[in-house]
């Protein structure tokens, strides 16, 4: 297994490496750059020449990828254009709101779907399979801008329950239950918007297993229909419910752009939708640098977790 | 063929089955037909009719902030909408599924990259990159397809991935094998029909996401630009709180016509899986049917 | 064991919640905050460093570094940093007398060697700063603003509180501070002693500035929040607050989060459209109207495309001001046949907006011999409804439009290396009569592909050369005649805004936040 680790890290380097120039190649290709936007288009050309050496951005593609990969193997993702500081630091800033929010979202979204899930395979046709249907159907036909906008219209303007807006009421310093009504609504927003896929997941799986033998044995033994459900079923599917868990882990990390820029919250979203929209070259590559190694990462986990629990699985066949 | 014969019986002979297929055939048809039959002029200013005009006889929907008729964008809208759901969703299928068939059929190598970059493409959250090859390349409905397509795929090829590995050691498939058949036939012949039942339910789920996916990069400002009218687009204007409390009539209907969409496409999906899987003779899924 | 999957659900929903001890200790109640919203981040904290030199960075670098004075909408002057100003060797200097009282925020008095020293600094041609072109006004400094070695620079300190400039041209020091005073703002030059020009933006200092503000830096959040306290001994008065928290949050949610209580205020100025009206005094808040033209629209032309001046001028007949103007404003503007601000005192000088004319514009480009060629309408996504009304106008014509929406990068970089053929842009109008041109029409910057310049920039220097108001109001006008004739952009309309008044703060001064400064020291919120 060790051996099979260092082989996938291994791999994993010139994927990552690939992600890196990709993305780098194609912000080259984005249409107009930083300089462009100063003053509303009024600068003057030796403006933005100048704003181009400050930032080399007059070097020649494959030079300024070398230079931005040596900052990186030293650790240095560089400083961003726009807010004149350190990537890093910028990123660590935005990590935890950003772990916050989404991780609350698809614990919430786990917290429902995975039970629901369960009955619903259980008993397909009851109240069960019903509201996992509807729960399906609202996460994967609302956009969840809609929901945002409709939700704070209701709670917070029609029925004044919770904040609008941002992580802490501005001011207070922020105590515990003041962060959690910041948290409700976007968390439930981005939890609702997670639901569908978790359950899915999980109905499938636990319809899959429930066909299984040993299952069919064990309620021919006469046991009773819930300890079967729990003890075997649940058992059974908790490896792919796992699975299509962690695999939500880069999203948790990457944030949420939409929920992050309607509610105000300082996550990684919203500073990657701006770091684009400026074309603030180092924050872009950075935040993707840091995004890459969480999917690399989460891919290799997720080989694991099924190795540990599945022991069917190889490592050595490759 | 005789398979897919069955499968239409089996399907038409789900009621629930039935009326969505036939709702999602009656959209299509109003979408495809309707703006020439009707003559809907969806990028039209109408003076006489003003700015935001509630809905009339003339305007059943009223009309936008530069007094075009929101009926008309909202059908127009639909081939739009549609088009990115059906190709983004179909570009899912054709990438994903000889993908998933290859991993899961040739082991090996192919399984090793293929899975990886699978995982790779599963993982990496997808309005990042959405977002950013958008702002680069422009939002025309065909490279929202493309775009939504290619990097959508890994769900369906992992599916189809896990099904194969299972099918292909069955007892026809081997035999087939033994009778020297080609490779290329038994996938087409004996593992893709057994392999592919759940894909269909997937398949509905991608057509919801990819016009999802397309209205929330409108709220971004980066969706199908706008004088194209778009579901999506439609909604955005809810992003107005004047138009969200004021003037339900504009952002009502897409919402509902999406919504409608992705019931019918879920329940068709569920219904066209059941009536493919082989194991589930009832045609209904689920435990207690056993 | 089937314990596991509930403890694994308890452990994934009480991780977060188990780690909310990071955030600061709570504050005492007594305080008092403004929240106010913003819908556009700012740039680094150092104001010759902004990226972006948007309204939006120019609002948040007011609250922290002084300006020499705080200029109202309508165009009149008050004290800020400086008490009073005169204009000196025969209007090409002026002297600005500034406040004795005036101090940084780390006490250290604010002297006109600090100005001087921050003008020295910017000016260096090592130091990387922004917008330097601002400087270029001053004697001893070259087009792009950077100091030449050998002359005399143009800011001198005549006394520890009396600072001397020097132009190129004579200017009042009126049309100075009008058209420059939110380019220019002191630093602490005394922290920056023994720091090489070079390195002057990486300095740790502008990630927790000193600047001498009615506002004291608390904390950052760069791109999201910034918390700012009220500067206790500025030289105006001590704002009625104690902290003001400024969060960015998407344009959609500003005035619902006004409503719903959560901000107090939101930049910039509380501007809101017609149409949010009807709702926002439902909800019990009040609307008023601003009392000067805050925006102004044109038309940008790539006139190397549209090489014809009179098909450029069809275009401007074909155009329906009245009614782009209507769906833009809500009736709260009016339709433009020049730059020139109609609150401006050269608004006489001013060519009127010409009626829609389509017969006109047909006549012009049969006369032209246009062939039909096909012209991009580019415009950001929020203007695509203004690029199909005009898209529908100029088709009445004949003349055949096709619109791309892309953002506002994309945008300039396309109108600027010619990729586009016509742009919807809109600015904040300035009252002097070359605020929109003399940058658009030099050599520097020639936005609208215009092949001749001479003809604009000698009348534009024959306006700057020349003192006698009349005399400089028949130049103004010569040259919009010759404006009109030529349209190398075409003008489209003024508008005013509306300001959604705050509940809670009082005193601010709405209209004049479009002018790039607000009133703080003045605001109270009990």
């Amino acid at each position: 297994m060790a051996h099979y680790i260092r082989r996938r890290l291994i791999t994993a380097v010139p994927v990552f490496f690939g992600i890196t120039l990709l993305v780098f190649l194609l912000l080259d290709l984005a249409p107009g750059d930083l300089t462009d936007l100063m003053g509303e288009g009024a600068a003057s050309a030796a403006e933005q020449a100048a704003m181009e050496a400050a930032f080399g951005l007059d070097q020649p593609l494959p030079v300024r990828y070398l230079l931005w990969l040596t900052g990186l193997l030293q650790g240095d993702l560089g400083r961003s254009y726009q807010y004149g500081q350190s990537v890093s630091d910028l990123i660590a800033q935005r990590l935890w709101p950003s772990l916050l929010l989404t991780g609350t979202g698809v614990a919430l979204a786990v917290a429902i779907a995975v039970p629901l899930g369960l009955l619903a395979a259980w008993r397909p046709h009851s109240l069960w399979g019903r509201l996992s249907e509807l729960f399906t159907v609202i996460g994967s036909a609302m956009p969840g801008f809609f929901l945002a906008l409709v939700s704070i219209c209701l709670f917070s303007v029609q029925l004044g329950w919770l904040p609008a807006s941002g992580m802490y009421t501005a001011g207070t310093g922020g105590s515990l239950g003041d962060l959690l009504r910041h948290l409700t609504l976007p968390a439930a927003i981005v939890g609702v918007s997670n639901v569908g896929s978790i359950l899915r997941q999980t109905q499938s799986a636990c319809l899959e297993v429930m066909g299984e033998d040993y299952i069919m044995t064990a309620r021919a033994k006469g046991l009773r229909e819930r300890a079967v459900l729990v003890r075997h079923g649940l058992r059974a599917a908790l490896i792919p419910v796992l699975t299509s868990i962690l695999s939500h882990i880069p999203h948790i990390i990457g944030g949420s752009v939409v929920v992050e820029r309607i509610f105000g919250w300082p996550g990684m979203g919203s500073l990657m939708f701006s770091a684009v929209s400026s074309r603030d070259f180092n924050l872009v590559m950075g935040v993707t640098v840091w995004m890459a190694l969480t999917v690399l990462l989460t891919s290799l986990l997720l080989d694991v977790v099924y190795g540990l629990v599945d022991p069917r699985v190889r490592y050595e066949r490759i | 063929m005789s398979g897919y014969k069955r499968m239409w019986r089996r399907l038409l002979g789900d009621r629930r089955a039935a009326v969505c297929l036939g709702i999602l055939a009656a959209e299509l048809l109003c979408v495809l037909f309707l703006p020439p039959l009707l003559g809907l002029e969806p990028d039209l200013t109408d003076r006489t009719a003003g700015f935001w005009a509630p809905p009339s006889p003339e305007h059943w929907l009223g009309t936008d902030d530069v007094g075009r008729d929101v009926f008309s964008r909202l059908i127009c809208g639909g081939r739009v909408s549609l088009l990115v759901g059906y190709g983004a969703a179909a570009l899912n299928v054709a990438v994903g599924v000889p993908l998933g068939l290859l991993a899961g059929y040739r082991r090996g190598p192919w399984e090793f990259w293929i899975m990886r970059l699978a995982d790779v493409f599963h993982t990496f959250p997808s309005i990042v990159l959405t977002l950013c090859l958008v702002t680069l390349f422009g939002a025309s409905p065909l490279n929202l397809v493309l775009v939504l397509g290619l990097l959508g795929w890994p769900d369906i090829a992992r599916l189809v991935y896990g099904n194969t590995l299972s099918v292909r050691e069955k007892e026809y498939v081997t035999a087939a094998r033994a009778l020297g058949a080609r490779t290329g036939t038994i996938l087409v012949r004996n593992v893709l029909p057994n392999a592919a039942a759940p894909v269909w339910a997937a398949l509905a789920q991608r057509v919801g996401r990819a016009i999802l996916s397309e209205s929330s990069l409108s709220f971004l400002g980066v969706g199908i630009r706008p004088p194209q009218a778009s579901w999506g687009n439609l909604m955005q204007s809810a992003s107005s709180l004047a138009v969200l409390a004021g003037r339900p009539w504009i952002w009502v209907p897409p919402g509902l016509l999406m919504v409608l969409t992705v019931v019918c496409l879920h329940v068709l999906g569920n219904a066209l899986r059941d009536a493919m899987d082989p194991r589930s003779p009832a045609g209904r899924g689920g435990w207690e049917g056993r | 064991m089937k314990r596991l999957p509930a403890l694994l659900l308890a452990l994934c929903l009480c991780l977060p919640l188990a780690a909310c001890g990071g955030p600061p200790a709570e504050t005492g109640s007594q305080e008092v905050t403004i929240r106010c919203g913003i819908s556009n981040a700012w740039d680094a904290l150092m104001p010759y460093n902004s990226v972006s030199g948007s309204n939006y960075a120019r609002i948040v670098y007011d609250k922290l570094y002084d300006r020499l004075a705080y200029v109202h909408a309508d165009g009149t002057l008050s004290p800020r940093g400086a008490e009073s100003w005169e204009s000196c060797e025969g209007g090409y200097a002026v002297l600005f007398h500034l406040d004795g009282d005036a101090a940084f925020h780390d006490g250290t008095p604010v002297t006109a060697e600090h100005w001087v020293e921050t003008f020295t600094l910017m000016t260096d041609p090592e130091c990387p700063a922004l917008g330097r072109g601002n400087f270029s006004v001053f004697t001893g400094t070259d087009q792009d603003g950077c100091r030449v070695a050998g002359e005399p620079f143009g800011a001198e300190a005549v006394d520890e509180l009396t600072l001397k400039l020097t132009f190129k041209t004579p200017t009042t020091p009126e049309d100075f501070l009008l058209d420059k005073n939110r380019e220019f703002y002191v630093l602490p030059t005394h922290l920056l002693e023994g720091v090489e020009a070079a390195e002057l933006m990486e300095l740790d200092l502008w990630k927790a500035p000193v600047g001498s503000g009615p506002c004291v830096f608390v904390s950052e959040i760069p791109g999201s929040q910034l918390t700012l306290a009220a500067n206790q001994n500025y030289q105006l008065g001590t704002p009625g607050f104690d902290y003001l928290v400024i969060t960015v949050m998407d344009k959609s949610n500003l005035l619902t989060a006004l409503i719903a209580g959560d901000l107090d205020y939101y930049a910039i100025g509380g501007s809101l459209s017609a149409d949010d009206v009807p709702l926002a005094e439902a909800s019990g808040l009040t609307v008023l109207e601003g009392t000067v033209p805050n925006t102004f629209y044109e038309l940008m032309l790539n006139c190397e495309r549209i090489s014809d001046a009179r098909v450029r001028r069809a275009i401007e007949l074909a155009l329906d001001k009245d009614l782009l103007c209507e769906q833009s404003t809500h009736g709260l503007g009016a339709p433009a046949g020049s730059s020139i601000s109609p609150e401006s005192p050269y608004a006489a000088s001013a060519v009127p907006a010409a009626e829609r004319d389509v017969e006109g514009a047909k006549a012009l480009l049969a006369e032209a011999g246009y062939d039909g060629t096909s012209y991009t309408l580019v415009c950001t996504a929020n203007r695509a409804g203004l690029a199909a009304l005009m898209q529908q106008n100029l088709a009445e014509a004949g003349i055949s439009v096709t619109i791309e929406t892309v953002d506002s990068a994309a945008m300039f970089a396309g109108m600027a290396d010619g990729t586009y053929d016509m742009g919807i842009a809109s600015h904040t109008p300035g009252a002097l009569p070359l605020w929109f041109t003399e940058s658009r029409l030099s050599e520097t910057n020639n936005i609208f592909h215009v092949s001749g310049l001479e003809p604009y920039t000698s009348r534009i220097q024959a306006i700057r050369q020349e003192a006698d108001p009349e005399a400089r109001s028949a130049l103004v006008a010569e040259l919009d005649a010759y404006l009109a004739q030529e349209r190398p952009f075409i003008p489209l309309w003024f508008g005013t805004a509306l300001h959604v008044q705050s509940p809670t703060v009082q005193n601010i001064d709405y209209p004049s936040a479009s002018f790039s400064n607000e009133n703080v020291w003045a605001w109270v919120k009990e």
